[in-house]
């Protein structure tokens, strides 16, 4: 009886009046975390990591070898970091930009002499695009070097190229924003390259344009594609994209012993190939026991009674990581936009191109190409670029070399590869610099 | 109420039958329906009517041209030329990617990636594969000539005015 005397008073004193908000921050903490509010020890980093929306992209332990830097580069990151950062400097820029022929070169102007930072944010974000393109570049450049395009990442390779060339398709719609000089010859070029196609070329130019000749109502049209149609795409791809390097177990990395013996790795070192990095097989086809908390990957699981010696946890090693390279990224980005403007030339005037008129950098290998024949080299060869790029990893079914830079094995397939992107980068070299009046070649010195 | 029967033989194949029949056609419609939706939104993209400039420009009475020359009129992105009393509108319009032609002494010259044309419009060097476009020009009732740019006509079709 004095029991209740004492408990009832206090759970009415608990639920009602200002008592209510004792320790309601606690409440409304657990209320989104559920959880301890900083991870003490490794299940409980594990547990934070796959319960937390945002960093359940990673799974709770990574194979040390995908921290290593020298496996990835860290392209595929940076690249990603290059669209965040786009993405937020592009909605602020949407705050002040107005799409259409009368106003958006004043809009810039504006961003450049009036609006506070907005000189700055613009030149971040045209050199966030220039690095995007650059880094996503150099990222497949990467992933082939690596053979980590071969099975069973085959398809995550195609997403890839579907990736590059939405990043390609960004940079064009969004140089065209400015409506200066560069903007308007460049979409006069890139939508008549469009009309170049076969059986659908000339209402695809029609389509791209909203009209018969290059104005405001292309100008919106580019301004939509650029600010929602397109970003929209590739995020879903982008999250594809690393859903699928999961799916697929991770970042490539040697095989080791194909039997699926998971005995202790050093049967593995033995059967290594020469050049190849020693490699512990962590998902034996006949494992008894599997790990729970792993990321989870269809045929085969990480097996217990293998040391999960190669085994880091994501949280704090692959979070810290990425963190600093975020950092590195933005700082040096930061550094690049104070120092360098964007630049913008004067304003569009359809009456008279400039002399030459050029592109942005990464087109002016298309430009040197198109200057040749409109059609192979803006419709022809890209085309049969882009098939050679998505059914490289079919054709190339061979196993062996996954995760490997230069793999002996492979070297027949690397050369090919470094001659085509080689071709282009000559290709952009002379657009760029040994091009001049009337696209005459000239010596830059 | 009678009590209810089932008849295990009869009445597991027609549900199956059913099932089939309705998974069929739902199917089909939600097929149907998806596909005329991303058809109808294709056709939406592509506009009816045209907010940019007419493609019919009037260029001026023809006596406000010289004899045997070509008048530049950048603004609408052609040359009107004379030949007697014969009128002609040419397109500046390269015919590699669109960029604005400029006259020179023996044609015109195209400065993004280096085409040439002769008086006529016909291509003599570079990469533009066909001559420059021949626009149909007329008179109006109001005396002036006028050309449609949305009317290609064949290379040395002229328009002859009675002064
Ligand atoms: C928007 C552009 C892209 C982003 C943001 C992106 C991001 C990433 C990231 C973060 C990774 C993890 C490993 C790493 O950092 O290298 C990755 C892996 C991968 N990427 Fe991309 N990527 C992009 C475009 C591409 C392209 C153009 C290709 C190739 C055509 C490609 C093919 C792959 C493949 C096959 C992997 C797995 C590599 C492995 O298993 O080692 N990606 N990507
Ligand atoms: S647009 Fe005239 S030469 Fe290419």
């Amino acid at each position: 009886m004095s029991v209740h005397e004492v408990v009832v008073p206090q759970s009415i004193n608990e639920n009602g009046g200002l008592a209510g908000f004792r320790g309601i921050h606690r409440r409304i903490w657990n209320s989104v975390f559920r959880k301890p509010a900083i991870p003490q020890n490794e299940l409980e980093h594990s547990k934070a990591v796959a319960d937390n929306f945002f960093l359940h992209i990673h799974s709770a332990k990574v194979h040390d070898r995908t921290l290593k830097f020298r496996t990835t580069l860290g392209l595929g990151l940076l690249s990603f970091f290059m669209f965040i950062i786009l993405v937020v400097t592009g909605v602020l820029l949407m705050f002040y930009y107005v799409p259409t022929p009368a106003e958006a070169y004043n809009r810039m102007l504006d961003l450049r002499g009036a609006v506070f930072f907005g000189d700055i944010l613009r030149n971040l974000h045209r050199w966030a695009a220039h690095a995007m393109v650059l880094l996503v570049v150099l990222h497949m450049v990467r992933v082939f070097l690596t053979g980590a395009h071969k099975a069973p990442r085959e398809f995550n390779w195609c997403i890839g190229v579907v990736l590059l060339l939405l990043t390609l398709f960004m940079s064009f719609t969004g140089y065209l924003l400015p409506w200066d000089q560069l903007a308007y010859w460049a979409i006069v070029v890139g939508t008549s390259i469009a009309g170049y196609a076969p059986v659908v070329g000339k209402s695809m130019q029609f389509v791209l344009l909203g009209d018969y000749s290059v104005g405001g109502e292309a100008l919106l049209r580019f301004y939509v594609l650029h600010c929602v149609a397109l970003p929209a795409v590739l995020l879903a791809l982008v999250g594809a994209h690393f859903w699928r390097i999961r799916k697929d177990g991770g970042l490539a990395r040697p095989h080791g012993n194909e039997e699926g013996d998971s005995s202790n790795t050093k049967a593995t070192v033995s059967h290594m190939q020469p050049g190849e990095a020693p490699s512990f097989e962590r998902f034996p086809a006949r494992a008894g026991k599997t790990y729970g908390l792993m990321c989870v990957v269809e045929r085969s699981s990480p097996a217990t009674k293998v040391e999960p010696e190669c085994q880091v946890q994501s949280w704090p090693a692959a979070l810290n990581r990425e963190l600093a390279l975020f950092v590195i990224s933005l700082l040096v980005l930061s550094i690049f936009a104070l120092i360098f403007k964007a630049p913008l030339e004067d304003p569009a005037n359809p009456l008279h191109p400039p002399n030459p008129a050029k592109a942005p950098w990464y087109f002016l290998g298309l430009q040197e190409l198109v200057s040749y024949d409109a059609f192979w080299g803006g419709i022809g060869i890209p085309g049969i670029l882009v098939l050679l790029a998505l059914l490289a990893p079919y054709l190339e079914w061979r196993k062996g070399g996954e995760g490997v830079w230069f793999h002996r094995s492979r070297s027949a397939a690397n050369w090919m590869f470094l001659t085509i992107m080689l071709t282009l980068g000559i290709l952009t070299i002379i657009g760029s610099l040994f091009r001049g009046v009337n696209w005459q070649f000239t010596v830059p010195w | 109420m009678a009590p209810l029967h089932i008849d295990p033989e009869r009445s597991a194949p027609p549900d199956e039958g059913r099932r089939r029949f309705l998974t069929t056609v739902t199917t089909v419609t939600l097929a149907t329906a998806a596909g005329a939706m991303s058809l109808f939104n294709m056709i939406f993209l592509k506009p009816r009517v045209i907010y940019g400039s007419s493609s019919k420009v009037r260029v001026g009475r023809p006596n406000a041209f010289p004899q045997g020359s070509y008048l530049d009129l950048p603004a609408a992105r052609l040359m009107v030329r004379r030949d007697g009393n014969r009128f002609a509108a040419i397109s500046t319009v390269c015919t590699h990617l669109g960029c604005t032609v400029r006259a020179t002494d023996v044609g015109f010259d195209c400065p993004c990636h280096g085409s040439t044309y002769d008086q006529q419009g016909i291509n003599m060097g570079g990469p533009a594969p066909k001559p420059l476009a021949w626009y149909r020009i007329s008179l109006t009732p109001e005396g002036e000539l006028e050309v449609d740019k949305s009317d290609i006509v064949p290379f040395n079709t002229y328009l002859e005015v009675a002064s």
